[in-house]
């Protein structure tokens, strides 16, 4: 039977962690309610964004424009891809990190001249390690996701796919399925595929017109197509917030809860400990007694 | 009179949805006017001040960011950055935002670094020009 002081000192240090890990879970649990209502205030106008911009290209089947230029000639093997990659600061939040670090790597193991912008410590330093190309100018953290930060990034990535740096944009993040479930996911940014809208089935008798551009198609794409890079950045962004915070909580939910369970058993060997040495005291002093008597 | 529905989306909360008059929009070419019963057309918007007649005879003005609208079927649909009230706007932070979008201006700075300071100079000068026509913010 283990030392009574060892036992009690475990039990100790255990505790010492259990109250980290509680901190840590109701500093998550409030930041996630800030994140929920910020995702929930931002979706109406991430949904409406996406279905905006299906609807004109469904009404305008034969718009050309630079970003939806797919630039095909360019062959796999010399295409440029960038990724951006949206990690939490730091771990602890169980599977969150590894699920997209798993996700780029596969996007890294396919043909082309990779490089990456990092959002979120972990991953710089994870991506750094490997040797990966990485924008070292894109210095973003993921706490308390901006619409100017949105703006700052997509404003670097479409100068350089404008400047044809990039051939391909994805980011990828994680998406919250809800309280319970999120997962990681890749969406591709740039050039905007026609089928990646999902189109709505229409009914063949409904009567479609068509829809003026003003001033002109050019104009109009222009201004929303980087208006809708950075909406999307910055729903990824706030989806990805939430679900960190989601992940984090519940890896700290069952940090605690096992700590406790550990707590328990603990408490249990130690008093048997006590009443061992307790009983083995009585022992010695009754026999001790009783041979004084004879 | 005709109305037409409006639903103004920012990016940070639905800003308006409801029955609407009149609605003079920030165009690249200058202010467009939209009555009910427009014909279909997407129109970009561009940072700006942007009024609307929700109710006869009041105006209601709006700070608005890039974006863009959308006229279908006598449904106008605004999607936008910002989109702020004249009252919810703090003066003291717009011209701050301003000082500093014209301090970076003075330095020296890439094309894009350009373009995003100036985009954002123009949209606190928007904000200021906005609440400063209000007795109630000075």
């Amino acid at each position: 039977m283990a030392n009574i002081r060892e036992i009690q000192s475990r039990i100790n240090s255990v505790k010492d962690t259990m109250k980290i890990t509680n901190a840590m879970y109701m500093i998550s649990s409030s930041k996630m309610t800030h994140a929920k209502k910020k995702l929930m205030d931002t979706e109406p106008y991430f949904y409406a964004l996406q279905g905006e911009i299906s609807r004109i290209l469904r009404h305008l089947p034969e718009l050309e424009h630079h970003f939806f230029d797919a630039r095909e000639k360019i062959p796999a093997e010399e295409r440029k891809i960038g990724s951006i990659v949206v990690t939490a600061d730091k771990g602890l939040a169980g599977a969150y990190n590894h699920n997209v670090v798993k996700l780029e790597e596969e996007i890294l193991e396919k043909p082309g001249i990779h490089k990456l912008f990092v959002v979120g410590e972990l991953g710089r330093h994870y991506f750094a390690k490997r040797g990966v190309e990485i924008d070292t100018n894109f210095q973003y953290t993921v706490q308390k996701p901006t619409m100017h930060r949105a703006r700052d990034i997509s404003g670097v990535l479409l100068e350089q796919f404008r400047a044809g740096e990039l051939d391909e944009i994805y980011i990828v993040y994680t998406r919250m399925e809800n309280s319970v479930q999120s997962d990681a996911e890749v969406l591709k940014l740039l050039p905007l595929e026609r089928s990646s809208f999902n189109e709505m089935k229409m009914p063949l008798n409904m009567y479609r017109e068509a829809i003026d551009l003003y001033p002109s198609a050019e104009v109009v794409m222009d201004s929303i197509i980087p208006n809708y890079v950075t909406g999307m950045i910055y729903g990824c962004l706030v989806e990805a917030y939430a679900s960190e915070h989601n992940a984090r909580m519940m890896a700290m939910k069952s940090a605690t809860d096992s700590a406790q369970s550990l707590i328990h058993d603990l408490s249990i060997i130690y008093n048997r400990a006590r009443q061992a040495a307790i009983t083995q005291e009585i022992t010695e002093v009754c026999s001790g007694a009783r041979a004084q008597q004879k | 009179m005709d109305t037409f529905g409006l639903k103004i989306i920012a990016s940070d909360k639905v800003f308006y949805e409801g029955r609407c008059r009149k609605l003079i929009i920030p165009a690249p070419d200058g202010e467009k006017g939209i009555l009910p019963n427009h014909e279909n057309m997407v129109i970009a918007v561009t940072v700006g001040i942007g009024r609307m007649e929700a109710e006869e005879g009041k105006w209601q003005e709006v700070a608005l960011g890039g974006g863009f609208a959308e006229i279908v079927n006598n449904r106008v649909t605004l999607i936008v950055d910002t989109a702020e009230r004249p009252e919810d706007i703090d003066v003291r932070r717009a011209r701050e935002q301003r000082e500093r979008a014209e301090e970076q201006l003075r330095q020296k700075q890439s094309t894009q670094e350009y373009y995003h300071t100036q985009a954002s100079l123009a949209r606190a000068m928007n904000r200021l020009r906005l609440a400063q026509d209000k007795k109630w913010n000075l």
